[in-house]
């Protein structure tokens, strides 16, 4: 038996579990109105199954992990992929657990589709198992990886939460700035939501659809010895180029839509090949975000924080908003634990220096002070409910930001990811 | 004068009292119905004065959390703008000046005249990271002695006011003997580990006050860290320098009395079979281990003196992988990378007479900073002429177009038995490609078909194939960083994982007031209170329990 | 009640007295501790010297044997010169450089060559066969190079008599750019 195999199929189990048990807490939530029963009681017996549901789920993407971590001889956090996968599956772990404390079915609705997204999102990462260059063979890969993972769960799990707490208040009847504002804020955060539905479902089309294009870039460079070399990078498109690597040539492009060549090229100053393949994904994620939500709005005909407000009817918003804080307050030291000190643990270990103001270490700096901003504010009670829950979610973005973003454009000595 | 204010119960509290220190009666807000200020339960915090001085206005400052919350948010801030561009502290060569309006144009160009190219070693980073500091003590200087001394002396019975403005709050009959369910109820919380204090009709039950220091040891953590980064300043604390280490040159180790060899470096891949399937079909090489067999020496006489080699003791050797760096006496030496450097390093020559076969020597040549004397048996060879890279310009005259020893070529004067009285000139070219290429033999003519220089065997050749990369550091200032954040995580776990719960009672004339106070975690004190409530027959809900707030 | 308002005043009127001098005491610590990272971060920087600057020290090997320092040279004009003989520019401008500091020689200019870490052998038969006379020492492991921030070969730093960088040449250099630097350094 394959155990590469094995381990995908589980995973892909688990996130078929993950997307039915999302769905049976729907019903949780919304069948309330069209069921015979005592809502309360429909909503406690669909909670149940879709935790029940959740669990299994769970179960199944344990054993990818371990059957995965078995195979591949070292602990499959290495590189995008499988931190990704990890991540979800720690949000599924806190979840479980804030759950477990609340017991509100109505907080599976959103906590379940954020690790669903990032599950889906991960899958747009090379799968291979790579054998462990010589800086991550060390057991603090498992320590320090890990542990951040479980704390981000926990924010995670806060944003979802605090996400709901404003979908629960804020009023899309009311016209005032401030309130129109909210509004937007809310939209905006929906939106950014439907950016990685939207880059991972266009991803998938064209993959599947075999769509390949590739550019290529010749740079000169003048090398020590006062002699010119000339490098040559090429850089595979999946997605159909609307906008060209700067100064690349076209080596082979797949027609699309009547359009047989670039529409656009990079600005001069993004520089090399990966730059303007990063630059396409981001307009085409952009594009299809922007058309799923226009699709979405011509169907409900408003907007669509005041599509999802309803089903929040029945829970108590100062309860959302402990929840929120709660689940950023288990996570905060957890947090501090394993992206910060034993980050600089292995670092100084492996690199001799426990801080060097890279990229990945600033951005996760900025992470813990705005977490911890966000819990001195909490001392103050003008700063609960909403603005609380708007900063769980901007932290939030900062956490994608620097799982993400650092990654990919900003370089460094961390940016193992390579897609 | 310090002017007081007594309260109903008689207590005199100070100034800025919120609620009195003694029986909780609010002093100020009488007939309010909001939930009351709790925070380090209404004692004074500080005393006022009518004209603080300059001191209490600077002390007042950075008391402030709002202050605090603002250099937190401007230290983030500041830190993101610091990773745009690359910082000046990851290159090695460049000058800051040129390359960022070079390569980013004006944008670059304003990013380095705003400092912001060295954003974490600018003054004003810095200045923001003192005053965090310095935030961190007062604020925290500032608080915990009101804190200590109102959790320290508290009343067990507190004003009905006290009690019913809670934001937990229960009114009920109690219909049997007061004391008597007061002593049950009390036996029940001891249960649930509450630490229960009577006055007979009278109860107060406390949980887990150790949390409220958490967040004082935090700071207490976080101090000691900023103290021990700021300490890296200090003189002698702190090196750090990336250096290439050819293999078998000892190097010296800038700022320090040491030298290092390489003496090996081995890199090795990882195998097919060691790779995954998948992986195999991309056809990439990984490296799997690189290892430099390191020796750590120390001069001990001639180090600095200009014209005189330095006498170097070994002190230290070290086989340097990955994450397991050299260490001697504070001074650390990591692996960081390796590059392909293929080159000569010495040979050990014999000047042999073709047709005697006698060969005399051996003597070693350097490729780098040949010595101009050897001996050869009885024959003295002189270095006239040394080209490193060897080359012959557009009229035919040698000469050397690098410093690196990639064609080297010696010119020596041999004297002795049977040289000529002003010794004979012979060119030699260490490296055999060379040799054919400049045609040694006829250049060196009659001379060169008796005699030649030449090396035994391979065994011979002194060869380095790599150079290896490798960071050295010392960093004195490290224990007590460790220190102050395992101090920080216990400190913020004792604050976060655990809630200060606070339960008051009392029963006047069978009517039972309850009000209960937590710092955080508001529903599961609801939960316990309704628990501690069942147990003595009361049912209620836990929800309604919370007092009805106006919501801001 | 008249003993419990006593004791709070008095410890209020103790502790008072003692926070004044506390608050003392850590503004005072904050001030020295604070100033003292802030002008680490200010000015034990060393940075790349840039004209204007101070010419940074140091001692290095003649080809003479002996030891020469910059400072030797206070209270003359220095042109601290860096080439390799390699380096086609810098073989080049040789000539012009030691033609300039025979004329000059005497009003007090004075040209030190620093050889890019090359063996003796090849620094001695280069300096007999160019004739220079100025002296020449070795920049032994490149350590002056690196202090200097010299990226291109050749590059000449003109120091006047008091230690100062007067102008940065990085390249080739003819007669007339050079004598015109040793003029505005000997006018002043």
């Amino acid at each position: 038996m394959n155990w590469e195999s094995v381990s995908s199929t589980f995973l892909l189990i688990a996130f078929i579990l993950y997307s039915v048990s999302f769905l049976v807490f729907v019903i949780a939530i919304t069948g309330q109105r069209w069921s015979a029963r005592d809502p309360r009681q429909h909503a406690r017996k669909w909670g149940w199954i879709g935790f029940g549901g959740a669990a299994v789920g769970l179960a199944a993407h344990l054993i990818y992990f371990f059957t995965r971590w078995y195979g591949g001889g070292h602990i499959p956090t290495s590189n995008m992929f499988e931190f990704l996968t990890f991540l979800a599956m720690m949000i599924m772990i806190a979840f479980i657990i804030v759950f477990a404390i609340y017991r509100a079915p109505v907080l599976g609705v959103f906590a379940m589709p954020v690790g669903i997204v990032i599950l889906a999102y991960a899958s747009v990462f090379p799968h291979d198992v790579q054998p462990l260059i010589p800086p991550l063979q060390s057991y603090w890969l498992s320590i320090h990886v890990t542990t951040a993972a479980a704390g981000e769960a926990f924010f995670a799990v806060g944003f979802a939460a605090g996400l709901m707490h404003l979908l629960r208040v804020v009023d899309f009847k009311e016209t005032s700035k401030p309130a129109r504002r909210e509004q937007r804020g809310v939209e905006f955060t929906l939106f950014a939501v439907l950016l990685i539905v939207g880059f991972v479902g266009i991803f998938f089309v064209f993959k599947s659809a075999g769509y390949s294009a590739s550019f290529q870039r010749e740079t000169v460079s003048i090398d020590a010895n006062g002699n010119e070399v000339t490098q040559t990078e090429t850089v595979n498109y999946v997605l159909p180029p609307i906008v060209k690597p700067f100064n690349g040539t076209v080596l082979q492009m797949d027609p699309f839509l009547g359009m047989k060549s670039p529409l656009f090229e990079a600005p001069s100053w993004m520089k090399g090949v990966n730059a303007g393949r990063k630059l396409n994904t981001v307009i085409w994620s952009v594009i299809s975000a922007a058309v799923l939500y226009a699709l979405l709005r011509l169907v409900f005909r408003k907007p669509l924080g005041a599509v999802i407000r309803p089903a929040l009817q029945g829970i108590d918003p100062e309860d959302l908003d402990e929840i929120s804080y709660r689940a950023i307050a288990i996570g905060f030291p957890i947090f501090t634990l394993g992206a910060l000190i034993f980050a600089m643990i292995w670092a100084a270990e492996a690199w001799g220096r426990f801080w060097g103001w890279d990229p990945k270490e600033v951005w996760a700096l900025i992470t813990w002070l705005f977490y911890s901003a966000y819990l001195h504010l909490r001392l103050s009670r003008s700063w609960h409910g909403r603005r609380s829950s708007w900063m769980s979610v901007i932290g939030f973005i900062i956490v994608m930001f620097t799982l993400v973003g650092v990654n990919l454009v900003i370089a460094g000595l961390h940016s193992y990811a390579g897609v | 004068m310090i002017p007081n204010t007594k309260c109903e119960c008689g207590h005199q509290n100070l100034v800025g009292t919120v609620l009195c220190e003694s029986c909780g009666k609010p002093l100020y807000d009488e007939d309010g119905t909001q939930p009351l200020e709790m925070r380090y339960d209404g004692v004074a915090r500080r005393s006022q004065k009518a004209n603080p001085s300059w001191i209490d206005r600077i002390w007042n400052f950075f008391s402030s959390v709002k202050v605090a919350i603002y250099l937190i948010l401007a230290i983030l801030v500041g830190g993101a703008l610091g990773t745009i561009y690359p910082q000046e502290n990851t290159f090695i060569n460049i000058d800051p000046a040129v390359y960022y309006k070079e390569r980013y144009g004006t944008l670059g160009d304003i990013y380095y005249k705003l400092g912001l190219s060295d954003t974490y070693g600018s003054w004003w980073f810095i200045a923001l990271l003192v005053m965090l500091g310095t935030s961190l003590v007062i604020c925290s200087l500032d608080r915990v002695l009101p804190l200590y001394r109102a959790l320290s002396k508290q009343q067990i019975r507190k004003h009905p006011q006290f009690i019913l403005r809670q934001k937990v709050v229960y009114r009920g009959e109690i219909k049997e003997d007061a004391e008597q369910w007061v002593s049950r109820l009390a036996e029940r919380l001891r249960r649930k580990r509450y630490r229960v204090r009577t006055d007979g009709t009278a109860l107060l039950a406390e949980k887990n006050r150790f949390s409220r220091w958490g967040p004082y040891i935090n700071h207490i953590g976080l101090i000691i860290f900023l103290l021990a980064v700021l300490a890296r300043n200090i003189p002698g604390w702190y090196l750090d320098h990336f250096i290439g280490f050819v293999e078998g040159e000892p190097t010296p180790i800038p700022d320090t009395r040491y030298y290092l060899k390489n003496e090996r470096f081995t890199v090795e891949f990882y195998s097919e079979d060691e790779m995954a399937e998948s992986f195999r079909k991309r056809g990439e090489v990984v490296p799997k281990k690189y290892e430099t067999k390191a020796v750590l020496y120390e001069c001990v006489a001639d180090c600095g003196t200009p014209g005189k080699q330095p006498q170097l003791k070994e002190v230290a050797r070290h086989d340097i992988v990955v994450n397991d760096p050299l260490e001697y006496k504070g001074l650390l030496v990591y692996q960081f990378d390796y590059a392909e450097t293929p080159r000569l390093v010495a040979v050990n020559l014999s000047l042999r007479n073709k047709k005697t076969g006698e060969a005399y020597g051996p003597f070693r040549l350097s490729m780098k900073n040949p010595a101009t004397e050897y001996e050869a048996g009885p024959y003295r060879l002189t270095l006239k002429q040394y080209f490193p890279d060897f080359a012959l310009d557009d009229k035919g005259v040698p000469k050397t177009v690098s410093n690196e020893p990639n064609a080297p070529a010696f010119v020596f004067v041999i004297t002795g038995p049977g040289m000529p009285q002003d010794g004979q000139v012979y060119l030699y070219f260490p490296r055999e490609v060379d040799k054919v290429k400049y045609r040694q033999d006829e250049i060196n003519g009659a001379f060169g078909a008796e005699w030649e220089l030449s090396v035994g065997g391979m065994e011979d050749v002194e060869i380095a194939n790599y150079t290896s990369y490798l960071n050295i550091r010392v960093d004195k200032a490290l224990p007590y960083i460790w220190v102050g954040a395992a101090i920080f995580m216990i400190g913020v776990v004792m604050g976060l994982y655990w809630q200060h719960r606070r339960i008051w009672l009392r029963i006047d004339d069978g009517v039972l007031s309850l009000g209960a106070h937590t710092n955080k975690n508001w529903y599961g004190l609801r939960r316990d209170v309704a628990w501690a409530l069942r147990q003595t027959g009361v049912e209620v809900d836990p929800k309604q329990l919370a007092n009805e707030v106006k919501k801001t | 009640m008249v003993v419990v308002g006593v004791n709070a005043r008095f410890r209020v009127v103790c502790m008072g007295k003692h926070k004044k001098w506390i608050q003392v005491i850590i503004l005072l610590a904050v001030l020295l501790i604070g100033g003292f990272s802030i002008g680490s971060s200010l000015f034990s920087k060393e940075s790349i010297p840039k004209e204007g600057s101070a010419a940074p020290q140091f001692t290095l090997t003649g080809l003479d044997g002996n030891a020469h320092s910059l400072s030797e040279y206070r209270g003359r004009a220095v042109m601290i010169n860096f080439w390799g003989s390699w380096c086609e520019p810098c073989t080049r401008e040789m000539p012009a450089i030691q033609s300039q500091y025979e004329k000059w020689k005497d009003s007090g200019f004075v040209v030190l060559g620093l050889n890019l870490d090359e063996s003796p052998v090849t620094v001695e038969n280069f300096v007999r066969q160019y004739k220079l006379t100025f002296p020449i020492l070795f920049d032994v492991d490149l350590r002056m190079r690196n202090r200097y921030g010299v990226i291109s070969y050749p590059t000449s730093f003109f120091v006047d008599p008091n230690g100062k960088i007067v102008q940065i040449h990085p390249g080739e250099m003819d007669e007339q750019s050079i004598e015109e630097a040793i003029r505005s350094m000997l006018d002043k």
